[in-house]
């Protein structure tokens, strides 16, 4: 088991050393596609400061302590860009029969396919996360206890497991049916209303976003514990069992499509 | 002890029968309106470790179906399968590591990776150790002399190159079983040449099972002693492909082009010429499927192809000549009328 896991480990390091090693070969795209990303969430700050301009609270939140929502959310939705970025592939390879290649490796299949890519520029957008909390943090007087860092990092890898399961979960639908972007493409919408309380929906979705389709856990819940620690639902406490529980049915949900493919006729 | 047992194999595809437009849409959502695809009915065969089996039949026959099940791809929908001792469908993994696979064009290795890149993964992925990579890489350079290749990115590979790479790494972990679906099509016969040479010496010095479906006899000829031949999901022979050859094989078509050309007249006159010389009674056909070119053919048996070539030449006006592979369909079609019989 533990020699499976280095065997594991030093494979990724060394495919993702040679994919980025082959991606510098297009440093310009690189660099491009970063700025692109910087550029679009500064829109996205810019919204939340003009917002903030004519309305100081938004559900009784600050700017200060949606922008640490909002960094909150860039860190959590890192690790699925970063590591699992190939799953927006899958259709095509469904579709192209290229998908095939990937049962042929004494590999778990699900490691192997995610291994193909990784987006480099999520680095960067973790940093830019990394930097909106520490200004929000300073802004708010938060101070930076063990205890605090401990539940960060604790909440961070939940959240980041919901988002990945949630990707992964909608991208499988391509396994089944060839009209899977559409399914694709809500689940990335929903995904984004994780940058905003969850407080500000009402009854209908913030059910929805609690209890179906999480993505309260993505973001808002954490950081209400950060921030409001007494207002918080004791929802937050369970959140690694929500990460882990939805991660171990994407995991089934992915399995079972890799076993009922049934290959493209060549 | 086989390497390779199947019994009573069927794979069945459940298929749509697809709605045109939005409305047709909608409704194949619920419907249940199938038919039913038997792309592999009711096989069994046993292979014997280092075999070079030749599986063949024509497009649909159901020769990739049938290795999708033999490498853990696709369940079976009935009968047994067991490959070096596993059930493919439930032990893929372990399956894996004792079995190489190439499918057709698709490449396998890293697409923007340089090729000594791909090489090296995949010493870490099936645990190939330094003394055995070296050694395996020292071969694949002696057989198929791929160094030139190795700085540049899969990418940028011809179609040939790429085929030659996907193959020798399939053999670089050494493993029992390599099952190549479709590995020449597409190329052109020089590569074609030095891809059966390889596949013939990969074999030869580790005494690899391997399984070969193609459509090209010529792969089938220089590299099997037993065939299989499989149309619409049957197995309609399984044997030595010498017997298949006797019946069959003996067939050659010389296609020659005689100036000038006068049609009917001139397809005529190489039949007048090949019966003064052969007499009326022997088995051959004169024929022009394609303004300018006349094919003969004739028993390999009766007349030997050169000494038909030989006399064609000194006695006709010829400009032109091309010796044709025997078509796969053609046996096939052979087959079918009953000729094994
Ligand atoms: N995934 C699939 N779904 C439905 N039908 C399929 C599928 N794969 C193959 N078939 C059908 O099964 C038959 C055999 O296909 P295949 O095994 O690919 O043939 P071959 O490799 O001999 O050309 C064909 O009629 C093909 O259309
Ligand atoms: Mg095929």
């Amino acid at each position: 088991m533990f020699a499976n896991l280095v065997h594991y480990g030093r494979l990724y390091l060394r495919l993702e050393a040679q994919y980025i090693k082959a991606r510098m070969n297009y440093r310009v795209d690189f660099i491009v596609s970063s700025i692109g990303m910087i550029f679009s969430n500064i829109a996205s700050l810019a919204v939340f400061w003009v917002l903030f301009h004519t309305i100081p609270h938004l559900a009784g939140w600050t700017f200060e302590e949606i922008l640490f929502i909002y960094g909150f959310y860039l860190l959590a939705v890192s690790p699925a860009q970063i590591f699992f970025d190939h799953i927006w592939q899958l259709r095509y390879h469904l579709m192209e029969g290229t998908f095939i290649k990937y049962y042929f490796r004494p590999l778990n299949m699900m490691f192997y396919y995610m291994s193909e890519m990784v987006d480099i520029k999520g680095f960067a957008q973790v940093v830019l996360g990394g930097a909106v909390i520490a200004y929000a943090s300073t802004q708010l007087g938060l101070t930076w206890t063990a205890g605090r860092i401990g539940l960060m990092i604790l909440t961070l890898f939940s959240a980041s497991l919901v988002v990945i399961a949630i990707l992964v979960i909608a991208s499988c639908a391509a396994f089944w049916t060839l009209q899977s972007y559409s399914i694709l493409a809500l689940a990335f919408r929903l995904r984004e209303f994780a940058q905003y309380p969850t407080t500000i929906f009402d009854g209908f979705f913030r059910f929805l976003f609690t209890y179906i389709i999480p993505i309260g856990f993505i973001a808002f819940y954490p950081s209400q514990l950060m921030l409001r620690p007494q207002e918080a639902s004791w929802l937050i406490y369970i959140s690694p069992v929500v990460g882990i529980a939805l991660f171990a049915l994407a995991y089934l949900v992915w399995s079972v499509g890799v076993n009922s493919y049934s290959g493209t006729g060549s | 002890m086989a390497i390779i047992g199947v019994k009573n194999l069927s794979k069945h595809f459940k298929v749509l029968n697809r709605h045109e437009g939005l409305l047709g849409a909608a409704r194949d959502l619920f419907s249940t309106d199938y038919r039913l695809v038997k792309a592999v009915d009711d096989i069994s065969f046993q292979i014997e470790p280092g075999e070079i089996v030749g599986y063949i039949g024509p497009n649909g026959a159901g020769k990739s179906t049938t290795i999708k099940m033999m490498t853990g791809i696709l369940k079976p929908t009935e009968g047994k399968i067991e490959v070096n001792g596993n059930v493919p469908f439930k032990n893929r993994q372990k399956n894996a590591q004792n079995m190489g696979v190439i499918f057709g064009q698709r490449t396998q290795l890293w697409w923007d990776l340089p090729v000594i890149e791909s090489f090296k993964l995949l010493k870490e992925i099936y645990r190939v150790d330094q003394e055995t990579y070296d050694h395996q890489m020292g071969m694949f350079n002696e057989l198929a002399d791929l160094k030139a290749l190795y700085p540049q990115t899969v990418r940028s590979l011809s179609l040939g190159q790429r085929m030659l790479c996907d193959i020798t790494a399939s053999f670089l972990h050494n493993p029992k079983i390599v099952f190549l679906d479709e590995p020449t099509i597409g190329l052109d016969i020089s590569i074609k040449a030095r891809i059966r040479e390889l596949i013939k010496e990969l074999n030869r010095t580790h005494n690899t099972t391997i399984i070969l479906t193609t459509h090209d006899i010529g792969d089938v000829e220089a590299l099997c002693s037993r065939i299989i031949i499989i149309d619409q999901g049957h197995i309609l022979y399984d044997g030595d492909i010498k017997r298949v050859n006797q019946l069959f094989g003996a067939y050659r078509t010389l296609r020659v082009q005689v100036r000038p050309y006068k049609g009917e007249q001139t397809i005529d006159q190489v039949r007048q010429t090949l019966v003064e010389r052969y007499g009326e009674d022997r088995d051959f056909t004169v024929r022009s499927r394609e303004m300018g070119w006349i094919n003969i053919t004739f028993r390999q048996d009766e007349m030997p192809l050169l000494e038909v070539l030989n006399y064609a030449m000194s006695r006709l006006p010829i400009r032109d000549v091309q010796i044709v592979e025997l078509a796969l369909e053609g046996v096939i079609r052979r087959i079918y009328e009953g000729a094994l019989q």
